[in-house]
Formats: structure tokens, sequence, C-alpha cells
């Protein structure tokens, strides 16, 4: 009975008068890409518009602070997975930002009235709506505008799994916040959408661009090396920064893997998701098994999540260190660097 | 992550339920909600918790007499001297100027008028702050 009123609760009618469903997604930006297609007649998943916009990533900036901590990173830049899979679906779509918030209102408003439902890049800590454990000066929230109503908006956010109310005055300061990574009333719709689009090629062009991420960037920082580097600095962490430091910087590593919107274990989950539609798609057993060896990294990450949380919660006292944290990280490092080297061979098979 | 994995320990999203990843017992992967997970609970706290306890410092400093309210609001808002200042409009070295109370005390109703803006609170508001600890510094 609960499921059914639920549903209910997530159907809302746009501006155009078309049946919009929400539905509820473990990331922002893939969440609401994948709502934006669907409501143009793509039939299309988080977890694959995950895969196409190349989502996967890992990345330690030890150099860029953010509230004070190194930003531990497992997803690709904010802002550049709707425009990515937009292309490798041959979709035309509409990005802009703007300066002026009362022109930036307006042209939403505009839009809404065109009849699109219409992205828009927020800060999360002005969506009163949110929880407040929730709501930290983050500039990378992704939501949908369904239409206007009276002060305000009604908003799909995919992180919740219901639409919600938000009022016009919130609504204006989330988007022309300031800061790092300023939104800037950044908004996005698709307009027009290719039938049939061609799946195949857009996901190997995705998965393509993820192997280079993860095994070739010629950076020491950025996807395995990424990983190595952090697991060395985790495991010196307690002598070098000493032990209340390192746990708040160990701490930051897991929220950022497990926080809002990585659907668990910092979106690898999410992504042997993509792998097993994939191997669906191309009828391809080796991707199947490439979907099962990163469930199964995946799993490493939460357990390293788990360890990582006991140290930070005993204070040492329990047989858990850093060191074992560290190690722990290292693994899903080795799996992944074989994961994608497999998978670029494999790519170079399915291309034919 | 199995379907059966997936954590239920505690309602820690105020109700709100969040989606997970994870394969069902055919070996499919579905998005299951989650309420919440102990370990994730133990690293957020940590940064919220952190987050009150500086806010809670400031308060007393505030009441000491050695940082104007706008310091503490700034904090309540999880603000830094950067994003407060491009926020108000106003340069990084002014907003920090205010941070003395002597000075903060002498500002124009205009000033104090744009940094109440920029924090989303009342004037009088600003002039203040709570009398007791505020455990949720980002109440609206």
């Amino acid at each position: 009975m609960k499921e059914a009123t639920a549903n209910k609760m997530n159907s809302e009618i746009t501006v155009s008068g078309r049946t919009f469903i929400h539905q509820h997604a473990a990331h922002c930006e893939s969440g609401v890409t994948a709502a934006l297609f669907r409501d143009k007649g793509v039939k299309i998943s988080e977890a694959m518009v995950f895969g196409v916009g190349s989502g996967m990533f890992f990345g330690h900036l030890p150099f860029i602070k953010w509230v004070g901590m190194p930003i531990t990173t497992f997803r690709s830049r904010p802002r550049t997975l709707f425009p990515k899979v937009a292309k490798r679906l041959g979709g035309k779509f509409f990005t802009k930002e703007y300066r002026n918030a009362q022109k930036g209102m307006a042209a939403l408003r505009n839009a809404l009235s065109d009849g699109h439902i219409v992205g828009l890049t927020t800060n999360i800590y002005w969506l009163s709506y949110f929880p407040n454990r929730f709501r930290f000066q983050f500039n990378g929230h992704n939501i949908i505008a369904l239409r206007e109503i009276e002060n305000g908006f009604r908003v799909s956010d995919p992180i919740l799994d219901h639409p919600v109310d938000c009022s016009t005055e919130d609504l204006e300061r989330a988007r022309f916040a300031r800061g790092p990574l300023e939104p800037k009333g950044f908004m996005y719709w698709v307009e027009t959408v290719v039938e049939n689009p061609d799946f195949r090629s857009a996901c190997l062009a995705g998965m393509k661009e993820s192997c280079y991420m993860m095994l070739k960037v010629p950076f020491p920082f950025i996807g395995i090396k990424g990983m190595r580097y952090l697991a060395k600095q985790i495991i010196k962490s307690p002598e070098k920064l000493g032990f209340p430091e390192a746990c708040r910087r160990l701490a930051n590593v897991v929220r950022m893997q497990e926080e809002v919107g990585t659907g668990g274990a910092g979106f690898r989950f999410m992504y042997a998701a993509f792998l097993q539609e994939a191997a669906e798609l191309f009828g391809s057993d080796e991707l199947a098994e490439l979907s099962q060896e990163m469930t199964a990294i995946g799993d490493i990450w939460r357990e390293f999540a788990v360890v990582s949380a006991r140290v930070v919660k005993q204070r040492g006292q329990s047989e858990e260190t850093f060191a074992k944290a560290g190690g722990l990280m290292l693994i899903p490092a080795g799996r992944e660097e074989q994961l994608f080297k497999e998978l670029y061979n494999l790519l170079r098979k399915l291309e034919k | 992550m199995k379907v059966s994995e997936v954590p239920q320990d505690i309602t820690y999203y105020e109700g709100e339920k969040r989606a997970c990843y994870a394969l069902n017992d055919k070996g499919k992967y579905v998005i299951v909600t989650s309420t919440g997970w102990n370990d994730e609970a133990v690293v957020n706290s940590l940064a919220v918790e952190e987050l009150a306890e500086h806010l809670e410092e400031t308060r007393k400093e505030v009441f000491a007499g050695t940082r104007s309210p706008l310091y503490y609001h700034m904090e309540s808002r999880q603000m830094n001297p950067r994003i407060l200042a491009k926020t108000a409009g106003l340069a990084v070295f002014r907003v920090k100027r205010h941070f003395h109370p002597e000075i903060f005390a002498r500002l124009k109703p205009s000033l104090l008028a744009r940094y109440a803006k920029a924090l989303a609170l009342s004037v009088e508001e600003l002039k203040t702050v709570p009398e007791k600890r505020d455990e949720r510094g980002n109440s609206k």
C-alpha cells in the first residue's frame, strides 16, 4: 500500500501537460540527466548515464582545499556529465550561465513556460528542504525545476525519493551562491533527441574515456595513481599530522566516498550496474564478468569505510589502524587497474 | 553489495531515504532505499560536531568581546571570509575588519543591511548572537 501512495506522489504534471515520473537516484547529476532524457522519450537509466558520461573517476587533490581539507573525489568534474551524455547520444541541448540573478530567474520562468523541464546547478546549503546534516556549502548539486507554484517552484531532486517544493528565495540563493565552483545560475535542458540513439557507440566512447582517466592521465593524483598516493598518505598520516588531524582527514575521505549521492562505495556499484547493462546491450560475457569484478571491488571500498569508521570512532583504541585502512585502499587500486586494462582491451574487440 | 546488505541501521536522514545500488537474488542491479548507515554516521557526525564546537567557541568569543556577531553568523552559514565578501559584494579585507566588535558596532545601516541580505538574516538578528548554544547552527 505504501508503494502505491509513493507512486502517486512521484508523478507530476509538467507545464507542457506531460506526466513526469520522479525517480529516486543515487547521484544528483546522473539522476537529473537521466530524467531530462526520459522526459524527451529516451529510455535510459541513471547507471547508463553515469557510464556514457564517463562519471567514473578518482582524484585526490592535496593542493585544493575544501573546508580546510584536501579534496578526494570519486566522480568526474561536476557539470561535465550532462554535455557528454547529450553529445554521445546525439541530442541537441541548451546550457547557459547567468551573472545577474534577476535575469537568471526570469530565464528559468521563460524556459518553464516554454514547456521544458530545466536542470539547475545549485548550492546544497541553501536548499532548506534537505536534512540539516547534509547542508554544506557545496556548489555542485543538481536538481530539476518542473513548474512554477505559488511562492516557489516544484522541484524534482533525484537524491530524495519524492518531488518537493522549493521557495523562490531559496532557489535564487542556491543558484547564485558565491564561492568555489560557483553555479552562476547554470541551467540546462534537452532540446531535441535523435530517435533510437546509438547506445553502443555511446557506451564505447564513455568507457574509453573512463579507461583513459583511470589509467593514463600523466599526473600523480588522478586515477589509479591517485589511489596509491592517497593510500600511502593515509598510512603515514598519524605520524605526519598527529592523531586527531589524521582522523579528520580519513573521515573526510570516507564522507566523500559514502555521503549523499554515490550509490555506495564511491560510485563503484553504480559503475558495476552500468557494466551489467552494457553487457546485455553487447551480449558480451566479458563485460558481465567485469561487472562482477567491479562489484567485488566496491565491496572492498565498503570495507575500507567500515575499518576507517572504527579507527575514527575508537580513537586508536581498537585493533584497526591507519595502516590497515591504507592497505585496504591499495587492494581496490590494484584490482581496478587490472579491470580497466581488461576493459580497454575489450573495447577494441567490441568496436568491430 | 547485495540487497540484504544495504544498511537500514538508523533513521539518520531525518525521515528521508537514500538510494543505493545493490544486487538482487538474481544477480541484477536494482536501486534500494537505505535509511542510514552507522559507519557513515560516525564520519559525518565528526564533521557536524566539529562545526558545532567551533560555532560554540565563537559564540563565547562574541560575548567575551573579542569577535563581532558578524563572525558568528558567517560561521553559522558555513561560510569563510572570502565567500562572505563575494556574497556581500565587498573586499575581503573590509569584511575581516568588521570582525572586530568595536568596528562592527560603528557600521552604517546600509552596510549592515548588505550583510543581513548576504546571510539571509534580519538586521536585528545580525547584531546579536543566541544566548544559548545553537546545536544546528544552520537552521533557517
